[in-house]
């Protein structure tokens, strides 16, 4: 639970009244969105707004309901889903050993250095291009689009992470009889996992948005494609259905990130 | 019990950085080791006591003059005989518990499991520390990090512990305490031990006999024996032979100390 760095009322006001629901960020979270719906219900029934142009929010339950029942949106989900994750886990593997071998050897650095710098800022969605040309738009092209958008944070948090590594852990491993390849393994990548990880947290969030908007542009299934498909045939329930699913989707990897980087609390000296 | 002695004959290192001027670290350093012994290594900041610890570790290559083990009972050279450092910043593994950090260099070697285990606890017990196996190192005390950091040289049984003041980061009191310990252990044990400090007294209570070395470039002013009764502790502090060598290492000392504030500022300007 944090606290506002500005005033230190959180803390008071237990103190002094005991527990209350307003001090809970969990019910100020939750009950601000079961709110803010509340209000978009009212609105949107008492100015009669079109369906068309701002669907209410029980008829995107109900929308969201029938995808998922009949429409086949588990399916797209689950494709979507595989497209991320399949390109970002082998963009973890080979980015972490990629930034292990960049941070330890002087030579590969120099090399690396020119390529990431030319690479690392070229927005990945202008590849989208260039991939199909080279890979089409079936599963190579979903995995590689996944791929390029998780692993330049990952390589740079990983040499980073290495880099910072306190010199002593490394002469004691040393000294307690460590080969160069043990010391990498049990010491400068154990070192540099809370910075992976920060990359993770980067690379998985480009990762997410290449992959839904390459199958905006090329997809015949997928999130992305039903996004695009509901939109020009103006489905605007499932738009926002769609649009929640991907909401969700985002809140689920943002807490799982946040237990992850909790728990690494025993990497961090002090 | 191990009986080979580390012989350092003329040895002289300088760092030769590409951007920098050179700098003279050590200037013809002779001395000995003598197996079993703890020798004390004192000296002012920068005189290069650190480097001559590296240097009889192998982290560091001489530049000059030679590095030799010998072997006392039959006068012959020998390998390097397994060596341990104790740091002064503990450099404990932060993601490893105790145990894990205590077995480190077990793993390392492949010991099996059991043997492992056992020897780790013991290492752990050694030290005080049974019971916080499952601890990690951020939460422990500066003290109990350092007991940590001695179990784990301890454990891997070394002929030479290295110990590059081992104390340093602690506050006074806690220093006492395991000042006493350690001397206890290097009594009970027949380790040879080289002991970097910059306490007269720590090197006083726990040496054999203390090198007291001069500014940079660093060099072997004085090699005085410490014929005081074992075990010691702090009440050997009150021995009036134990003021008469502190008064002998502090007049060595201080004139170095001062040459070396003077040419600290000259380097600063």
């Amino acid at each position: 639970m944090s606290v506002s760095p500005l005033t230190k009322e959180g803390e008071l006001a237990q103190a002094n009244k005991g527990y209350s629901l307003l001090d809970d960020p969990r019910v100020l979270g939750w009950g601000s969105i079961v709110l803010m719906l509340a209000v978009w219900e009212a609105a949107a029934w008492l100015f009669n707004v079109s369906a068309l142009y701002l669907p209410r929010p029980s008829q995107i339950i109900v929308a969201l309901v029938t995808l998922f029942g009949s429409g086949g949106l588990a399916l797209d989900l689950g494709v979507t889903l595989w497209r991320i994750f399949a390109g970002f886990a082998i963009a973890l593997i080979s980015g972490t050993l990629l930034g292990l071998w960049i941070a330890t050897s002087f030579r590969v650095r120099a090399v690396a250095d020119m390529f990431i710098a030319a690479l690392y800022p070229l927005p990945k969605i202008t590849l989208i291009p260039l991939l199909i040309i080279w890979l089409g738009t079936g599963g190579p092209f979903m995995l590689a689009i996944s791929f390029l958008g998780a692993i330049f944070p990952i390589v740079i948090n990983t040499v980073l992470g290495v880099s910072q590594c306190d010199q002593g852990l490394i002469l004691a491993a040393r000294d307690l009889g460590a080969t160069p390849q043990q010391i990498m393994r049990r010491v400068l990548l154990p070192c540099a996992i809370p910075s992976i990880f920060a990359g993770v947290r980067l690379g998985l969030g480009v990762s997410i948005i290449l992959v839904v908007a390459a199958e905006m542009v090329v997809g015949k299934a997928g999130l992305g494609a039903r996004l695009y498909l509901a939109g020009q045939i103006l489905e605007t329930e499932q738009v926002f259905a769609i649009l929640i699913v991907l909401a969700m989707l985002g809140i689920i990897v943002t807490k799982v990130q946040d237990a992850v980087d909790a728990a690494l609390g025993n990497w961090r000296a002090d | 019990m191990s009986a080979v002695a580390i012989e350092l004959d003329d040895v002289g290192l300088t760092f030769a950085p590409a951007s920098d001027a050179p700098t003279v670290a050590l200037e013809a350093v002779t001395c000995a080791f003598e197996p079993g012994k703890v020798t004390g290594l004192i000296g002012p900041s920068g005189c290069g006591k650190s480097t001559l610890l590296q240097i009889a570790r192998g982290f560091l290559s001489p530049t000059q003059g030679s590095l030799q083990f010998i072997d006392r009972s039959n006068g012959k050279a020998t390998p390097r005989p397994a060596m341990s450092t104790v740091w002064q910043a503990f450099n404990l593994f932060p993601w490893l518990s105790v145990m894990d950090n205590v077995a480190f260099g077990l793993d390392l070697a492949g010991t099996p499991q059991e043997q492992r285990d056992a020897r780790a606890r013991r290492a752990i017990a050694a030290v005080d520390l049974t019971g916080f196996e499952g601890r990690y190192p951020r939460q422990l005390s500066g003290g109990m990090r350092q007991r940590v950091g001695l179990a784990r040289a301890l454990v891997m049984e070394p002929e030479v512990l290295l110990l590059d003041e081992p104390f340093g980061a602690l506050d006074a009191q806690t220093r006492l305490v395991l000042q006493e310990q350690l001397a206890h252990l290097v009594e009970s044990s027949s380790t040879t031990a080289i002991l970097v400090t910059h306490s007269i007294e720590e090197a006083i209570l726990l040496s054999d006999a203390i090198l007291v070395m001069t500014a940079r470039p660093g060099r072997v002013a004085a090699r005085i024996e410490v014929a005081l009764p074992r075990p010691r502790s702090v009440v050997t502090t009150r021995d009036p032979s134990f003021s008469g060598l502190f008064d002998h290492i502090y007049g060595l000392l201080r004139d170095e100390v001062m040459r070396a504030m003077v040419t600290g500022q000259e380097d600063a300007q």
